[in-house]
């Protein structure tokens, strides 16, 4: 963890299955909800978590500003349907990058309470460490969950109001909204961070939350897998509706994930790494990124009907997606994995740092079913010779282009 | 046919009245005028050749505003109460297909005395754990690209038909229609994409209490609500009567219209029905 004035570099990983057979996307319609669990290995799975939070601890051993965990449920896409569980473990393995889990679904909460509570726990077990993540959810957890996706979004802000009373109000208090009703709001024990954890939240681009994240001090991290161009663009409205509401922008305010591996050379890189990442855009992205298959993220109701008409006109009926690319030039077309050198792996990321002042980078080092060694390979090499390139570039940058490290003012 | 807006408590609920003779009110499903389209299905112009049928579109349907009002079955019930209320009506004979039926049973059981006539068409509301309603918010959403044929399979008992692949096509309709259909499934998912799903567990020893003739029809093969649903709909409601219709999916107003209409026709003219 820095406060330095330059770019945040964080360790993604989203634990899938890694043990699926080749005719998987043959038979399957989707990775979500409905995929068998009779594919699931007891013997398999024993030491895989174990494997995975070993990665991300030497994430922290070799300098990242954090790493980073997600929930999803009943999939092989992550499986993390509690991920304050796994963070609870990196408490106490890691020593001082951020936990950012990115984020707890709200909406599938009876009692939100519950997750001011868990992120309290986690930040007073890794000494103030925690970065807590809210998500609505999309349809996938809709339909997961029963939860009804209408309703989402007016329960998730209720949620979020619901989470910052407890940590800023002292107690005890009482909450009321229209889905909410708590008589007493008084957790035990409380975040150490002040005035609370700072609080990231994925989008994809709809109004109403650039505004709510914007306005209430929040990061933004674009949750949509994205080209440059798009990306820039997203960036660019944040920016403007952060200065809109009266602040200074600063890239900090947002991030983006990419998929990484890095080796010695463009070639060797694609060549240790392509059957894995072939492997997670056939398997894992099927029923969200993929074409092939059944498509739950756009669950009726998640949307408004005007961003849904504006989502529809903007779309492209038949364009391909990230996970329908079938050679590295398409993959390369989509501009969201890069495998490569440590200068190619540079390159490709420097563009968003400097093109469209995107400062906090998200990186999958473990990708599909990508070996250990392999995957602390490309971690350490990337931490070696891409990360510090990275940072004192950055540095100079901002510098220039944002003198100011932003000043999060932090508000219910 | 005639199109308007109606002030309801301050918001707009879109109407279409057609037809002349005995007053009928229509409540909508899902899939149907309103919502897979705009305006009427043949079925409903038949329906105007022998009553005047006013049919007025739910909130975030159509026109119709106020959505933000609705989150759960009892709120769309007191917002028809607000709706007879503006259009002067004391009580009325109404006519409700799948969600629309439901929201007429439980208008019903709180204020029985305002039908005169209840007619329940593959009813949603009921579900029996041995007959389980089906996810239509997850088979609505196509696969590879645009495939519907799960929605089709839900909608009609014949989904690889003419008329199936009409109402429910492949690939994207047109961006109007689209959204249309987005904001049935939203209001439709507001009521009843939690459990208990698109019904409600009191419903059915409530059902005592509806004191007008009423008539349920469904579809022998409805996949959407199936027809055990109907029959434990038919045992609690007092007097009444449920006829299936063969080779017949959910949507019987599309795949068997005149059917359907005759046996309307009979249930609204014919005085001999009455409660047993």
């Amino acid at each position: 963890m820095n406060d330095a004035n330059q770019v945040s570099v964080y360790s993604w990983h989203f634990m899938p299955w890694p043990y699926l057979d080749d005719d998987f996307d043959e038979k399957y319609e989707s990775g979500w909800i409905t995929v068998p669990n009779s594919l699931f290995d007891r013997g398999k799975m024993r030491g895989l978590y174990q494997e995975y939070l070993d990665e991300l601890t030497e994430a922290d051993q070799l300098g990242f500003d954090g790493v980073v965990l997600n929930e999803h449920h009943q999939n092989i896409y992550g499986m993390m349907p509690a991920p304050n569980i796994l963070m609870g473990a990196l408490t106490q393995t890691t020593k001082n990058c951020q936990l950012v889990v990115l984020g707890n679904l709200l909406p599938l909460h009876f009692r939100p309470l519950r997750v001011a509570e868990e992120y309290a726990m986690l930040d007073c077990m890794s000494n103030g460490r925690i970065v807590a993540g809210f998500a609505p959810g999309g349809g996938h957890e809709a339909y997961n969950y029963s939860s009804s996706m209408p309703l989402a979004r007016e329960r998730f802000w209720e949620s979020v109001d619901l989470i910052i009373q407890a940590w800023t109000k002292p107690g005890p208090t009482s909450f009321e909204s229209k889905h909410y009703s708590m008589r007493y709001v008084n957790p035990w024990p409380q975040p150490l961070q002040l005035p609370h954890p700072p609080v990231w939240i994925p989008g994809s681009n709809s109004r109403e939350t650039l505004y709510q994240v914007a306005r209430r001090g929040f990061c933004y991290f674009l949750s949509t897998r994205t080209k440059f161009t798009r990306a820039r663009e997203a960036a660019q409205r944040f920016r403007s509706v952060v200065e809109e509401v009266g602040q200074t922008y600063h890239p900090d305010r947002i991030g983006l994930l990419f998929s990484v591996y890095v080796a010695e050379t463009d070639e060797i890189a694609q060549q240790e790494c392509g059957d894995a990442v072939f492997y997670f855009m056939r398997n894992c992205l099927k029923g969200h990124l993929r074409t092939r298959g059944r498509r739950l993220n756009n669950a009726p109701g998640g949307l408004t009907p005007e961003s849904y008409q504006a989502f529809l006109e903007s779309a492209q009926p038949g364009a391909k997606m990230l996970g329908d690319a079938e050679s590295w030039d398409e993959i390369n077309e989509m501009g969201s994995i890069f495998a490569g050198s440590p200068n190619t792996v540079f390159e490709k990321l420097w563009q968003f740092v400097e093109g469209a002042d995107i400062g906090k980078l998200l990186i999958q080092f473990h990708i599909g079913n990508l070996s250990k060694e392999k995957t602390l390979k490309s971690q350490q090499m990337f931490a070696e010779s891409v990360l510090p390139r990275l940072r004192s570039e950055s540095a100079n940058l901002y510098a220039e282009r944002f003198p100011q490290r932003a000043e999060m003012t932090i508000s219910a | 046919m005639n199109t308007r807006l109606l002030d309801v408590r301050g918001q707009k609920v879109e109407l279409i009245d057609a037809g002349a003779g005995e007053p009928i009110i229509y409540l909508h499903d899902i899939w149907d005028v309103h919502t897979a389209q705009a305006g009427m299905f043949p079925f409903h112009d038949q329906l105007a050749s022998f009553c005047s049928v006013t049919i007025p579109a739910h909130p975030g349907c159509g026109q119709s505003t106020g959505i933000a009002d609705i989150s759960d079955i009892e709120d769309l019930a007191f917002h028809y109460f607000d709706v007879f209320d503006a259009l002067g009506i004391k009580a009325a004979s109404v006519v409700g297909t799948g969600l629309g039926g439901w929201i007429a049973a439980e208008m019903a059981v709180r204020n029985p005395e305002r039908f005169k006539r209840l007619a329940l068409i593959g009813a949603a509301g009921v579900q029996l754990p041995d007959a389980h309603i089906a996810d239509l918010f997850m088979y609505s959403q196509n696969r590879d690209g645009g495939i519907m044929d799960a929605l089709r399979e839900l909608l009609f008992a014949d989904a690889n038909s003419s008329l199936a692949n009409k109402i429910v096509p492949d690939g994207r309709v047109d961006i109007a229609d689209e959204v249309r259909r987005y904001k049935s499934l939203t209001l439709a998912g507001r009521v009843g994409w939690e459990p208990p799903y698109l019904h409600n567990r009191k419903l059915l020893s409530r059902l005592r209490r509806i004191a007008c003739p009423s008539l349920l029809i469904w579809g022998e093969q409805d996949r959407l609500i199936p027809p055990a649903n109907g029959v434990a709909y038919a045992a609690h409601l007092p007097g009444s009567k449920l006829i299936k219709i063969a080779g017949c999916g959910h949507s019987v107003i599309l795949e068997k219209p005149d059917e359907c209409l005759q046996l309307l026709k009979a249930f609204f003219k014919d005085d001999a029905i009455t409660p047993t």
